[in-house]
């Protein structure tokens, strides 16, 4: 099939502007900070009790990965505007190819982008001492989701580059996310929250994600949990997906 | 089709942007296979439209637009084929090497990897940049960056070539190297459709023109038989005058005067000055000068010149053809473009 031919090239490309040092290297260095900080701080709360292991470090991974890749999302969108600044957007729709491919290539390095901040973090966290429960295969579930979650967080960008137009907008759009990355069983349990916080945490769907790779990392396979999450996950991609074919759609002729 | 040799066919092609702008308004024109025709007309006039519904990155609002026999619209990707495409914003990867960067065009035209290495090198010869083709593309010079977009355009052998004024802000040096690129790929057989708004360009290159203005064409046909329809010789006088006001109203007397005049072919008026297409312009000057010399019309200039194209235009449209910088936020024009929105 040609479109599965031009999406590889389309991805390479794509792939090859953002393996740029420039471009890569800090959020990997601002993950592995938040990490080795977090981690510090927060060290002998699990005496707290009501945690599902009494290592920190092995807590935090999830998280760690998690807002990596919601943070890292508005790449995409700033990408594709940066070629439709640049009018070279416009010379790819004028191959013969299918516009989708030009999406889909670039939809692909975002999925790359974050299954390659989980195996960094996943590195730092064996270095720290974290022992992963699940052992290999529950390392690959655990890149698996956070390329599937990094999907969804790219389509959300491309449909506020859509919409806005504009790459600093879509870039610094992302900040609005900041609440869906904190209000989530981040830094403690379910269960020693309370109030309205412990409220929001509840209705905030990356909650679940979370707790479904933190299940695979510190607790063994789950399913209750891991089948949650991934649900959580299959649905944001789709809804996210189909609108963004849909506006795609619409603004290429 | 009427003729087996039409390459480009548009009919009473009209394009009204979702802002209600009527970018283009009925325009009709055909080119033949191996013509080198131009697009001739000044910002905004609906040139880069025409040119985006041909190349398929544009929808129309209706009419007819063909490209070497297929319906832009219906057959989008054999009109993509057919065609190379150059623009105005050069539409480069300025991460890539231009070595990877003309790969990257032959893959995405359906070749081999090893056929569009081998086409890579044959184009990097052609525009004469292969000692920089491991260099990125982003450090190109302007007159490089033009060349790179030719070669770019011309990966799929097309057999149309779309130019979008190929070399406005180029040095002359620089235009003068695109203008032979040109003339030689027009030999060999290409049929070129390019847009520009120096008339010198269009006169220099093209064997046939279309004036578009306001959206619609105002004169088609070869530059030699344009220039001879304003006139065989044009003499210009510049009137005195204390204010734009008062040269206005002079400019207009001596337009009274000098139209009835028996050798006089034809007067026009503009911005203070009267343009007067005689025959012969070396015998009709002294008797224009007297004429107005009788009613006391003082001449502070006077010019006597072979028409050029932009007197055509003049001719066609009433006013000079000026060369504005595309003014307002770059970056809406862009977008603007490519999403859709008014923009003319």
């Amino acid at each position: 099939m040609a479109v599965f031919r031009e999406t590889y090239y389309i991805y390479l490309r794509n792939l090859r502007v953002w393996l740029m040092p420039a471009t890569f290297l800090p959020p990997l260095f601002i993950s592995g900070v938040l990490y080795v900080l977090f981690a510090a701080t927060f060290t002998e709360v699990t005496q707290l009790g009501g945690f599902s292991t009494g290592d920190y470090d092995a807590f935090l991974v999830a998280w760690i990965i998690v807002q990596a890749v919601v943070f890292s999302g508005g790449d995409s969108g700033f990408a594709l505007l940066t070629d439709v600044m640049s009018g070279y957007f416009e010379k790819l729709l004028l191959a013969p190819i299918n516009r989708f491919s030009i999406l889909f290539g670039s939809l692909l390095v975002s999925g790359t982008r974050a299954m390659f901040q989980g195996v960094v973090i996943v590195v730092i966290a064996l270095a720290l001492g974290v022992t992963f429960k699940t052992g290999v295969l529950g390392v690959l579930a655990l890149l698996g989701f956070a390329a599937v979650f990094g999907l969804a967080w790219a389509c959300l960008s491309i449909i506020i580059a859509l919409k806005t137009k504009n790459a600093q907008a879509t870039q610094s759009s992302f900040v609005l996310f900041f609440p869906f990355v904190f209000l989530t069983t981040a830094f403690m349990p379910e269960d020693l929250l309370s109030g309205w916080f412990r409220i929001a945490v509840k209705a905030n769907p990356v909650t679940y994600v979370t707790e479904a790779m933190r299940a695979i990392v510190v607790e063994g396979w789950e399913m209750g949990v891991i089948l949650t999450g991934l649900w959580v996950t299959v649905a944001m991609v789709s809804v996210l997906m189909i609108v963004t074919t849909w506006l795609y759609r619409r603004v290429t002729v | 089709m009427a003729n087996s040799n039409v390459i480009i066919q548009v009919e009473d092609l009209v394009k009204v942007y979702p802002g209600g702008t009527r970018a283009v308004n009925e325009v009709n024109f055909s080119v033949e296979q191996g013509e080198f025709f131009g697009f001739l007309g000044p910002n905004g006039a609906g040139k880069s439209t025409t040119m985006k519904i041909l190349g398929t990155l544009l929808g129309r609002t209706s009419g007819l637009a063909m490209v070497g026999g297929y319906d832009v619209t219906r057959n989008p990707k054999e009109v993509r084929r057919t065609i190379g495409f150059a623009m105005q914003e050069v539409g480069l990867d300025d991460l890539a090497t231009g070595w990877d960067f003309l790969v990257m065009q032959g893959l995405l035209y359906g070749m081999s990897r090893r056929e569009a290495k081998a086409r890579t090198e044959e184009l990097l010869e052609l525009v004469a940049l292969t000692d920089v083709a491991k260099r990125k593309v982003g450090a190109y010079s302007g007159g490089m960056r033009r060349r790179i977009d030719l070669a770019a355009a011309l990966v799929h052998r097309p057999a149309v070539l779309f130019l979008d004024e190929p070399t406005t802000g180029l040095d002359p040096q620089s235009r003068l190297a695109i203008w032979e690129h040109l003339e030689q790929l027009n030999r060999e057989g290409i049929t070129i459709f390019l847009t520009t708004q120096m008339m010198e360009e269009a006169d220099h290159l093209c064997e046939r023109i279309a004036i578009i203005d306001r959206g619609e064409i105002v004169a088609e046909g070869k530059p030699a038989e344009l220039k001879s329809e304003v006139g065989d010789d044009l003499v210009v006088l510049t009137v005195a005058g204390e204010d734009e006001a008062e040269r206005h109203g002079q400019a207009e007397r001596a337009l009274e005067l000098l139209t009835p005049l028996e050798y006089v072919d034809e007067a026009f008026a503009t911005d203070g000055s009267v343009s007067v297409s005689v025959k012969d312009g070396g015998a009709a000057i002294p008797s224009l000068l007297q004429a107005l010399g009788r009613e006391d019309i003082a001449i502070v200039n006077l010019s006597l010149t072979r028409p050029t194209l932009d007197d055509v235009f003049l001719k066609h449209t009433g006013r000079t053809i000026r060369e504005e910088e595309a003014g307002g936020d770059e970056f809406n024009r862009v977008m603007g473009q490519w999403m859709g929105v008014s923009r003319r």
